[in-house]
Formats: C-alpha cells, sequence, structure tokens
C-alpha cells in the first residue's frame, strides 16, 4: 500500500511535469499522400474574381499541414472575366486562376484557355470521378481546361419554420406551389414567392423560367442548335417557357410591387428573406451561398431566427428540374514556375471532401456527386435524373441563355407579350 | 504511516516549489511577454513612420508632376509626354484618365503592344469613388491595392487631380493622375524590420478595414472580415474594436486562420487620413518562455530524482533501521531470555550449594554423606564459577577491552588439563572420545594461556554437551610451519557426531546469548556465550575458526592460530637403545606415537591387536631380548588392553613394564589396570615429553618434571603471610594450608603487609599471598612497596596475587606490580599448592 502511494505520486509527478510540455496535435488528413517533397518552399497564388475567399483559404491552410512552407495566396483581379488574359500574360501571372467554361470558343477569352493546363492528363492524379460528369466540360479536342469547385443552379430559399407554422408543406410540384402560395395569401401573406425583379440578371423570371426552358430544349438539339445560331426562328421555341412564367404571374404567387422594393439580387434578396415573412425566394446558388454570413447582418433573423433551405423551384406538374451548372472553375497555369507544386495542391483539393467541404464553408453548392453532405441541398439530390438538366452539356451557349433571360424578363413584367418577346429572338443585348 | 506523511509533505514541498516555479517563470515570461509585445508596437510605429515617408515621397513625386502640369494648361498627350521624359523608374507607370469617361492614356504601353498607350478604368471601380483624392500636397492620395489595367499586375497608386486641356472641345477637362507602382515592387522593400520576429507581417487598411498592402497571413479583402471569420465576437463589440485599430495605436491578440493565436499591432498611418498600419506575429513568437519550461522541466526532474532518491534513501535507512531495530529487539529479547537463563542457571547450582549444605549439616554424623555433598558443591561451584567467568567475560569482549596477557606455557599441559576437564562429562555421556595429535614438536609456546584454553574448552565442550549419550566426539591437533616468523601454526580440529546446527543458527551462532534450540538438548545448560567469547578470542589472537555442521550429523570446528614459540624448550629428551613396542587399534594413532617414539632415538615396533603384541612379545621373549616398555592401549576390539595385560603377565613374563594407555581417566581404571599388570599410564594424546618423562620413569632414568600427587610433606613447615581483608577468605586460606602442615598469619591490608614483612626478621616467611582490592592500601601498592624496601630478603620474597580479579589483564598488572604468580579467586586447591610448589622449587635452585 505505501510503495503503491510512492509510485503514484512519483507518477503523478513525472506526469505533471510531462504535461506541461506542448502537445503535438494531429491535424493531417488521411487520404491524401503528398508525393513532393513536403520540405518544399514556394510561393502559388491563386487569380479570381471573388472579394474575398475564405473558403479557398480554409483549403491553403489545410494543405500547409502537409507542406508547411508553401505560401498560398488568393488574389483578387479586378474585372476578371476581361483582364485574366493580360493577367496570365503579365508578371502577376497566377499559378492557378478561376475559369469559366463558358469563355470555350470566344477569341477574346482565349487566353484564359490557351493557357490552361489540361487537366485530364491521368499523371496528375486528380480524381475527376468525384465530380458530377455533366458539369465537367471537355473542349471540342477532349482537352479540359479547367474542373468545376463549385456547382450553381437556381432554385428558391425555403422558410421551413414559416410551413411548419402554417402547417404547410413544400411543394413538390406546380400545382402544390400554387396551391401553397393560394394557402399563404389566404394567410395573409401577399407575396409567397418574391425574387429580384429589377434586372433581367437572375431575375425571379429567370429563375423560374430558365429551367423550365431547359427542360424543353434539352433532347432537341435542332432547337438547341437554332437557339445557339441566333435564328429568329427559334425564339418559338421559348414559348411554352414563356406562357408558363406568364401563368405563374397571373397565378398570383409572386407580388411584383413587393419584389421592386428588392434592391439587388444578392444582398438585398437574403435580407429580404430573413425579414421572415417570406415564405419562398428565388435565388440562384450563388446568392444561397451568402446567407450565413448575413445571418448576423440581419437584425430580424437575429431577433427571430428560424429554419431555411434552399429547393429548385417545383415549375411543372411532373415536378421540379434540377439546373446543373459549374459554378467556379479553377484551371491551373500551364506556365506556372510551381506547376509541380500547383497540381499538388489541385489532386488536394479535387477530392470529394475537399470539395465538400470548400463548397460547405463557401455556401455554394458542391460540383461532387454527394450531395447528402449539405441537408440545405438536398432537396437537389431528390430530383431523378432525367430532369436534371445542365445547360453547357447539351450544348446551351451563353447568349442563347441571354436571350431567353431577356424575354423572360420582358414577358414576367409585363414589358413585352409572349408573342413580342419571341419574335425578337436574336436581337436582345445584354444591357 | 509516517513514511506516507514524509512523502506526503515531501511531494507537497515539491509542487510548492514548482507553483512557485510555474508562477514565476508565468510573471517573468508575462513581464517579457509585455515587453516584447511593446516592442513590437514600437517597431510597428517605427513602420508606420517608415511607410509615412516612403509614401510621402512618393506623393511628392505625383505632386510636382500634377502642379507642373496643372501650371501648363497640356493636353492629355502632352501631360503624358512630360511625364515620360521625366519618369525614370522602371517597373512603375503613369496613368491619365478623364473622370468623366474613366478612359486616358498610360506613359507605357498596354502588354504586348509597342504604342497602345490607351487605358479604361471602366471596370476596375477606382475612379468612381475619388474620396481618397484631396487637393494637391495636403496629403497622400493612395489607391487599394487594383489590377493594372494595362498589365494585369496587382499594383496600387499615388494620385491628383488634375485639369487637362481638351483641343477637341477647346476647354479643360477634370482627369486623375495616377502614380503606378506594382506590389511587387512594393514588397520587396516593405517587410518587417526585426530579424528575431521572422514571421511578423504588415499590413495597411483604410478606414473601412480593406487591405491597402496585404500581409500573407491576414485572410479576406477587408480585416475586419478577417477578424470575424477567425475570432468570435458580437457586432457591437467588433465595431467597438475596429474603431480603437482605426483610432488609436496599441494591440490585440486574435486568432488567425489557422487558430492560433497571434498579437496584432496597430497605428494610424499619420500620412494618410482614415488608413491604419498593422503588425501581425504569432503570439509564440513573443513568449521568450522556452528557457522557463526548461527551468520547469529541469527543476521537475531534479525534484523527482530528488524525491526517488530520499524516498529511495528513506527506504533504504528505514530497511537499516528496521534491521537494527529488529537487532536490537533481538539482543534485547535475547538478554531478557538470557537474564531469565543466567536466574535460572545460576539458581540451579545455587540451589545445589544451599540444598547441599544443608544436607551436610544435618548428617554431620554421617561420614559419607557430608562427603557427597561437599563434592557435589564442588562441582555446583565450578559450574557456577564458568558461569560468572563467561558473563564477565562476554561483557570484556563487548566493551572490547579483552587483552591477551601472553605467558610462556606448556601445550602439553594444556591438552591434558583439556582431557582432564572434559573426562567427567565424557564419561558420564558414554561418548567415545579419542584426540589424536600430529607432529607437536615444541611444547613450549608463547601466547595467553588462560585464553587458549578458553577456546579449546569452549569448542570441546560444546562438541560434548551437543553430543548424545553414546555419540563421538574426536580432537585432532597438529602443528605445522606458520608463514609468522617465530610462530608454529596450530590446527586445533574438534569434530563430533552430535546434533548439528541448522544453517539459520550457523549463520547467527557467533552473536551473543544465542543457543541450538533442539528438544533433545533443552537440558543443556551453558550461558549463549561461549562461541561469541571463542571467537572473539580467536580474532584477537590473528587465528580463524571455521565450522561445519549439518543438522543431526555432527559439527567440526576447526581453530587455526598462529602461536610464538617459547625460547625455552625441552632439548635433551633422548631414549636411545631402548625398545619399546606400542600396541593399538588405532593406525593414526599408532602411528603418530611411533614418530614421537622414534623421534626420541626409541627402536619402536607396533602392533594393532593383543593377539599380535602377545606374539610379538613372546617372540622378543624366546629370544632373549625383552622390550623395554610395552605400551598398550587400553580399549581395543577383541582383547582389550588389560586382558592383554594380564596374558603378558600370566603367560610370557611378568617383569616386562608395561604402561597402559588411555583418553580416559586414569583414576577410572587404575585399580583393574593395577591389579592386571600395568606399572603406570599414559593418557592419551601422547606427546613427545609425556612419553619421554613415563618411559624414562620405568628405565630409571631421572626424570625433569616430578611431581609429587599426594605427597605433601615438602610443603610442611612452611610459613605465609596472607594480605587478606575478608575473614572468610582468611579462614578458608589458612585453614586449607594448615591441611598441608603450611604455616600463616594475616595481615589485614596493605599496608598492614608492609609492615609486617618490613618488621619480621629474615626467612620469616616464605610466601605472601597478596589479595589485590583491600582497604587503606591495596595488593598492587603493597607489592610496590615491598619490592621497594632496603632489606633484600624482604624486597625479593615471593609474592602471589590471590584475588578475584581474574582476567589476564589483571594477572599482568598483578606481574607488572612486581607479583611472582596469580591465584584466582575462588581457589583452587591444587592450583594453590601448585603454585606454592613453583615457588618453593624456584628458592630451592636459587639456593643451589
Amino acid at each position: 500500500m505505501k510503495k503503491t502511494i510512492c509510485i503514484l505520486l512519483a507518477l503523478l509527478m513525472a506526469t505533471g511535469s510531462t504535461a506541461c510540455g506542448p502537445v503535438k496535435q494531429e491535424t493531417a488528413k488521411e487520404g491524401f499522400r503528398p508525393s513532393l517533397d513536403t520540405s518544399a518552399s514556394c510561393h502559388i497564388n491563386v487569380a479570381g474574381g471573388y472579394d474575398n475567399f475564405e473558403a479557398l483559404e480554409a483549403e491553403f491552410d489545410r494543405f500547409n499541414d502537409y507542406y508547411p512552407n508553401v505560401e498560398l495566396m488568393f488574389t483578387k483581379v479586378d474585372d476578371y472575366n476581361n483582364m485574366i488574359g493580360t493577367v496570365l500574360n503579365g508578371n502577376d501571372a497566377p499559378d492557378i486562376y478561376v475559369n469559366y467554361s463558358w469563355m470555350y470558343g470566344r477569341d477574346q477569352y482565349r487566353s484564359s484557355i490557351d493557357h490552361a493546363e489540361d487537366l485530364s492528363d491521368p499523371a496528375l492524379g486528380l480524381d475527376l470521378d468525384c465530380i458530377r460528369s455533366n458539369i465537367i466540360l471537355n473542349t471540342e479536342d477532349g482537352s479540359l481546361p479547367m474542373v468545376p469547385v463549385f456547382s450553381n443552379t437556381y432554385g428558391m430559399l425555403v422558410n421551413n419554420s414559416l410551413f411548419e407554422k402554417e402547417g404547410l408543406k413544400i411543394p413538390k410540384t406546380y400545382r402544390e406551389l400554387v396551391e401553397v402560395c393560394d394557402a399563404f395569401r389566404k394567410k395573409g401573406y401577399e407575396s409567397p414567392v418574391m425574387g429580384f425583379s429589377n434586372e433581367e440578371t437572375t431575375s425571379v423570371f429567370t429563375l423560374t423560367g430558365y429551367p423550365f426552358f431547359c427542360g424543353t430544349v434539352a433532347e432537341d438539339p435542332k432547337a438547341v442548335k437554332k437557339l445557339n445560331a441566333m435564328d429568329p426562328s427559334a425564339g418559338e421555341y421559348m414559348r411554352h417557357a414563356l406562357e408558363k412564367i406568364s401563368q405563374f404571374m397571373e397565378d398570383g404567387c409572386v407580388d411584383l410591387d413587393a419584389c421592386a422594393e428588392i434592391e439587388n439580387n444578392y444582398d438585398a434578396v437574403i435580407l429580404r428573406f430573413f425579414e421572415g415573412d417570406v415564405p419562398m425566394m428565388t435565388g440562384s446558388g450563388d446568392t444561397f451561398s451568402g446567407t450565413e454570413k448575413r445571418e448576423s447582418r440581419s437584425e430580424a433573423f437575429i431577433a427571430a431566427p428560424f429554419n431555411y433551405t434552399f429547393v429548385p423551384i417545383p415549375m411543372s406538374d411532373e415536378g421540379a428540374s434540377f439546373l446543373d451548372m459549374p459554378n467556379l472553375q479553377f484551371s491551373v497555369n500551364k506556365e506556372s514556375k510551381n506547376l509541380d507544386m500547383a497540381n499538388e495542391f489541385m489532386r488536394f483539393l479535387i477530392t470529394s471532401e475537399e470539395l465538400n467541404e470548400m463548397a460547405r464553408s463557401k455556401g455554394l453548392m458542391s460540383p461532387t456527386k454527394d450531395l447528402s453532405f449539405n441537408s440545405k441541398f438536398s432537396a437537389f439530390g431528390e430530383v431523378p435524373e432525367s430532369r436534371i438538366l445542365s445547360p453547357e452539356e447539351f450544348g446551351l451557349t451563353d447568349d442563347a441563355v441571354i436571350q431567353f433571360r431577356m424575354a423572360a424578363f420582358g414577358v414576367g413584367t409585363g414589358a413585352m407579350t409572349i408573342e413580342e418577346a419571341i419574335a425578337g429572338y436574336g436581337t436582345y443585348a445584354e444591357e | 504511516m509516517r513514511r506516507i506523511f514524509i512523502s506526503i509533505v515531501n511531494v507537497i514541498i515539491m509542487v510548492a516549489i514548482l507553483v512557485f516555479v510555474v508562477l514565476y517563470s508565468g510573471y517573468t515570461s508575462r513581464e517579457s511577454y509585455r515587453r516584447q509585445i511593446e516592442h513590437f508596437e514600437n517597431t510597428t510605429v517605427t513602420m508606420e513612420q517608415v511607410t509615412g515617408n516612403y509614401l510621402e515621397g512618393e506623393q511628392r513625386v505625383c505632386d510636382v508632376w500634377a502642379r507642373y502640369i496643372n501650371n501648363n494648361v497640356m493636353t492629355m498627350e502632352e501631360a503624358a509626354e512630360y511625364i515620360r521624359s521625366s519618369h525614370v523608374l522602371a517597373n512603375t507607370s503613369a496613368h491619365l484618365i478623364f473622370t468623366d469617361t474613366f478612359t486616358g492614356l498610360s506613359t507605357r504601353p498596354k502588354q504586348g503592344t509597342a504604342d497602345d498607350y490607351a487605358v479604361s478604368y471602366e471596370r476596375v471601380g477606382l475612379i468612381d469613388n475619388m474620396n481618397w483624392d484631396d487637393e494637391i500636397g495636403r496629403s497622400i492620395n493612395i489607391t487599394r491595392a487594383y489590377t493594372n489595367p494595362m498589365n494585369g499586375e496587382q499594383s496600387l497608386a499615388f494620385g491628383n487631380t488634375l485639369t487637362l486641356y481638351d483641343p477637341e472641345g477647346e476647354a479643360s477637362r477634370e482627369a486623375v493622375l495616377l502614380r503606378v507602382i506594382p506590389i511587387s515592387e512594393l514588397e520587396q522593400k516593405w517587410i518587417f524590420p526585426q530579424t528575431e520576429l521572422v514571421n511578423a507581417e504588415l499590413s495597411m487598411i483604410d478606414a473601412d478595414g480593406y487591405y491597402i498592402i496585404k500581409g500573407y497571413s491576414f485572410k479576406n479583402s477587408s480585416f475586419f472580415e478577417f477578424y470575424k471569420s477567425y475570432n468570435p465576437t458580437d457586432p457591437e463589440s467588433a465595431k467597438q474594436l475596429f474603431e480603437q485599430i482605426t483610432s488609436s495605436t496599441g494591440s490585440i491578440s486574435m486568432l488567425n486562420s489557422h487558430g492560433q493565436e497571434c498579437i496584432l499591432a496597430f497605428t494610424p498611418v499619420a500620412a494618410t487620413a482614415g488608413w491604419t498600419m498593422l503588425g501581425f506575429v504569432p503570439a509564440e513568437d513573443l513568449h521568450v518562455d522556452r528557457e522557463n519550461w526548461l527551468l520547469f522541466g529541469v527543476v521537475s526532474v531534479g525534484l523527482l530524482i530528488l524525491f526517488l532518491c530520499d524516498m529511495f534513501y528513506m527506504f533504504s535507512m528505514n530497511k537499516r533501521l528496521q534491521a537494527t531495530a529488529r537487532e536490537a529487539e533481538s539482543a534485547n529479547k535475547a538478554k531478557t531470555d538470557f537474564l531469565s537463563t543466567m536466574s535460572h542457571d545460576i539458581r540451579t547450582p545455587m540451589n545445589a550449594i544451599l540444598g547441599l549444605t544443608t544436607l551436610a549439616e544435618k548428617n554431620l554424623g554421617d561420614v559419607d554423606s557430608p562427603q557427597e555433598s561437599l563434592r557435589k558443591i564442588s562441582l555446583a561451584s565450578n559450574h557456577l564459577l564458568t558461569l560468572i567467568n563467561d558473563i564477565l567475560d562476554i561483557s570484556k569482549v563487548e566493551s572490547g577491552k579483552l587483552k591477551l596477557s601472553p605467558l610462556t606455557f606448556s601445550i602439553v599441559e594444556t591438552v591434558e588439563n583439556l582431557v582432564n576437564i572434559s573426562q567427567p562429562m565424557i564419561k558420564e555421556k558414554n561418548l567415545e572420545f579419542s584426540f589424536h595429535i600430529d607432529k607437536m614438536e615444541n611444547e613450549y609456546l608463547y601466547t595467553d594461556q588462560l585464553r587458549l584454553n578458553q577456546i579449546y574448552i569452549n569448542i570441546l565442550s560444546n562438541a560434548i554437551k551437543y553430543t548424545e549419550p553414546g555419540g563421538q566426539v574426536r580432537v585432532d591437533m597438529s602443528s605445522e610451519k606458520s608463514l609468522k616468523p617465530g610462530c608454529v601454526r596450530l590446527n586445533y580440529k574438534v569434530a563430533d557426531t552430535g546434533i548439528g546446527m541448522s544453517p539459520e543458527f550457523i549463520a547467527t551462532m557467533y552473536q551473543p546469548f544465542s543457543r541450538q534450540v533442539d528438544s533433545r538438548v533443552n537440558s543443556i545448560q551453558g550461558t549463549g556465550l561461549g562461541l561469541t567469547i571463542t571467537k572473539q578470542m580467536v580474532e584477537l589472537m590473528g587465528g580463524t575458526i571455521d565450522c561445519q555442521s549439518e543438522q543431526g550429523k555432527g559439527t567440526t570446528f576447526t581453530v587455526v592460530l598462529d602461536i610464538p614459540v617459547a625460547d625455552r624448550q625441552r632439548e635433551d629428551m633422548q631414549l636411545e637403545n631402548v625398545n619399546v613396542l606400542i600396541v593399538d587399534d588405532d593406525e593414526i594413532m599408532l602411528e603418530t606415537a611411533v614418530d614421537t617414539l622414534e623421534s626420541l632415538g626409541a627402536l619402536t615396533e607396533q602392533a594393532q591387536s593383543g593377539p599380535e603384541a602377545l606374539g610379538m612379545i613372546e617372540h622378543r621373549h624366546l629370544s632373549g631380548r625383552d622390550y623395554d616398555v610395552v605400551i598398550v592401549d587400553w580399549k581395543m576390539p577383541g582383547m582389550d588392553g588389560l586382558e592383554t595385560i594380564n596374558r603378558i603377565r600370566s603367560e610370557i613374563d611378568a617383569d616386562i613394564p608395561v604402561l597402559v594407555i588411555s583418553a580416559y581417566d586414569w583414576s577410572d581404571i587404575e585399580d583393574k589396570a593395577k591389579e592386571a599388570g600395568a606399572i603406570g599410564f599414559v593418557s592419551k594424546p601422547l606427546f613427545r615429553s609425556t612419553l619421554y618423562d613415563k618411559i624414562n620413569d620405568l628405565i630409571g632414568k631421572e626424570s625433569v618434571s616430578p611431581e609429587p600427587e599426594d605427597d605433601h610433606s615438602d610443603l610442611r613447615g612452611l610459613n605465609i603471610l596472607v594480605a587478606e581483608d575478608n575473614d572468610i577468605n582468611w579462614e578458608i586460606i589458612s585453614k586449607i594450608l594448615s591441611v598441608f602442615g603450611i604455616t600463616a598469619s594475616r595481615a589485614e591490608n596493605g599496608r598492614v603487609c608492609v609492615d609486617m614483612i618490613s618488621a619480621a626478621e629474615k626467612g620469616s616467611y616464605d610466601l605472601i599471598f597478596m589479595d589485590v582490592q583491600m582497604p587503606e592500601m591495596n595488593g598492587l601498592d603493597a607489592t610496590r612497596t615491598i619490592r621497594k624496601l632496603e632489606d633484600p630478603w624482604a624486597s625479593s620474597i615471593p609474592i602471589v596475587a590471590m584475588t578475584a580479579d581474574a582476567f589476564s589483564e589483571n594477572v599482568t598488572e598483578c606481574l607488572n606490580a612486581g607479583m611472582n604468580g596469580h591465584i584466582a579467586k575462588p581457589i583452587d586447591i591444587k592450583l594453590v599448592v601448585k603454585e606454592i610448589r613453583r615457588i618453593k622449587e624456584g628458592k630451592d635452585r636459587n639456593r643451589s
């Protein structure tokens, strides 16, 4: 007994003294295995148009667990889309940069595509299989200059707490949507669905009508071809969608006057939704990504927080379509002075775990096949494959999309009739 | 319990020390940390001043250009040309931008072209808000970091508003002059100056928190966003903090994107309104407490080692103390047991003495009974005396006062004495006893005979005591050459077939008051001091004692002593032409005896049995060459010694001198031996001198040491002065002396003794028996006084101490005082007579 006490006291002393020492934390991630010298020291610059990119900076920190001496930095480039070509040819050329697949085939953005390394090269070891194949967009020659790190979609923010409070279910079909809107109106909610309506860009009309429009032409290559060719007769392909928008307005789901008070399609949309009296607010995935950060900026939300999710808008009686589009895409500058390390970072980043983590941090939809990790996007994971639409996949060009957006905005706001909108196809120019 | 208490106290003290070290280290660390933060703040302020100077310098260049252009009414082309001509820095450029169209000219062509100088700021979003611009020379007008639209480089620009002449409109037109400097250019110069703070970084933010210049660890596009992203805060606190950062000089602690604690030092940039210089460094870089942790570690480990050593030492001490306590307890118990034993052992003979005395008194009329009682009283008294001597010896041993008093003595006498003393016990227990000697060539040795006797007797008496009746005790004594000059090595080996000893007992047998416990020997009396005394004495004499024992089988003790050979030896022993037949069944005995006899010059033959001896004697007799002496062992298998003698006398020759040898007491067999025809007795072991003397007696030669045993007529008429203060002692000695026809006079003390001898006529006294401890003048002083007397007779009169001071040093003391001998009380009558004879013979020799 005495000996035991002595031993325990000695151990206590020893433990006490060792407990005071520093404890190395195991932070290294399992799965990724560095292929370069982990003591390598270099500077990796990632260029993009975001003012800030905390989600990516968090990835930098995680990458530093393996390569502590590699300095990674995100640099905002002003007027990104126009400047990235100049930047890539200048002294500050980044090692990795944000790219967009809509730049394919456009001369003014050629530099951005030409500087990009072919990421489909198996030697690079990128886990491309983790990304949904319909948003991986190769060029015509089969190379892959960019890989999506976020995806985008159109949908609506749903105040689940409000639905629950009013005893209503989130609509799965257009009929249910109209019924829910009717029910909300009867309960005093003048505009059950709201959205930005002052400009055509991601307006409530585009967000509701475009997925529907894609559904009508996705299986018709001839229509797509004509639409892309700006053939005036292709305007007819918009008819069903425009009629749907018109019907949507007539069904009384949207109070345009109330929507007009929303000043912009980002902050104002979110903050208006956080007022708590809007059951449904249309928005893009980009818009939804800003919600979490703005919770603390909304006094109304702070005072009365509620549960919300982002769901596809059910504009057809068959159910909602999931418009699956790449959002931010990364390219590696093939002339990077630290090309190996840039590729190593991409190899680290292009995995389900890292992409999901970055998407969760940014609040955007992940490009990976598994959407269940984020409950706020899980409704999109439930959309059947037949209604997942990828405009880039079936080949609708950005110019054609702009034509539809302008037409939808005109019809939705009542500035045009459906016939006028159809007739004007190919003549619309982005303001 | 006490050990736990001490351990806990130790731990508490250690913990207290460690707490103190930690607190003190913490205090010094915090102080050092605080100073480091102050230093970091100051460095940030210095950097702000350096930066301010740099910005002012750059702004001044811009101001000079703007003033010149404004003063000279220039078109945009002229202004651009003017700047090109005065612009020398390779990596910088200047942009002239109309504020209404956000377009203009650059002093350097667009990237990838040679002559395209057109520049547009339409999509940069820099000029649409000109809040940062002020009147020329009033302040520093600097843009945020932006992408240079001409070459895509991240850049800063110093600016001024201009008024240019528009030739198309023939009017003046507002424009902006931007002196554009690449940030990469700036970053090479703009680093934190402290080499020891390699991780320190600088940033500069505007009033809204947006970075003008951004250090690597600063995240987001706004510092405030950066702070909120990684540091928990509420809007109100954040607002207050940002106000503090943008309006004062100081520092705060905050987390970086890794969750690592950092120090942010901030100070307003005086040169530009609303801008703030930020210094950022990991807090651990400012901590200089590694040494403190080292100190803590060293102190901890040191204390731990100390604690463990302490515990180990305490454990060891406790163990030793426990052992000592156990020993003390054991010794105490042994002493208690000893006292108990002593009480028993003393009371037993005392009981015998007192009881037998009473019996003797009551049976005075009976002749035999008092005699038997007195004999037993004598035995009991001797036992009591041994007991007392042992107790006294051990007390001397324990106090370290035991000293040797060497004297010249005869080893023959010592052995005879040894045999004589042990005979009664051997006889009583009917033990088979043998005593062999070998190569004992030097009879006289020089050592403390008393102690040597004690050693030999103790070992032999133990062997006898612990051997059951019918067992065997064998003694072997031999001498060999010693490594010590002038010495002979005496080996004394006593082997018995007794109860033996357990290994546990052997381990402690030399400790005082130890006695082997055995049901068979519970009746054995002893002090338990014998072996202790024996070992001490052996060691005192420079010898060794060894013991081999097996329980139930017996014990063998071996004592080896290097003893100096005395100068005096009997050199004249010769038995030339003497025919001797020695008969014994013991071959070793025969061999040593033959060697001894032949060394004396005797013609020796041997026989191993009675019949063989008879044959040899008869053969000699028939051939007319009778043996001069036949020596026959008493105990032999088949025909024993007595029968052999009988048959020699009856069958061969009645006159042949026959001696009986035996290890047993002569008195026991004397009658039978004489009746059978033996004419003498030689006791075993057969020493050279013993054999010489006995054979010499038989063949008619003069013996050197004739010693009448029962004839005391030679003592008659002697007159002895006895100095004795005790009446009873006086009575005893005077009556004993009177038995031998010696007259005695008494002196009551030393002084009276001196007076009496001084007054006595020459020859009045033959001897003085001097007690030592007496009133008025003790025996030693009295002796010294007598030796100093002028009268030669008086001063040389033999004085023999007769005292209870019985130790050898007492003897030496007496001899040193001038006495001629020593007799210890209680007195042994034989010794008294022997001493008187020795004195008398000395006197006789002196007369002749």
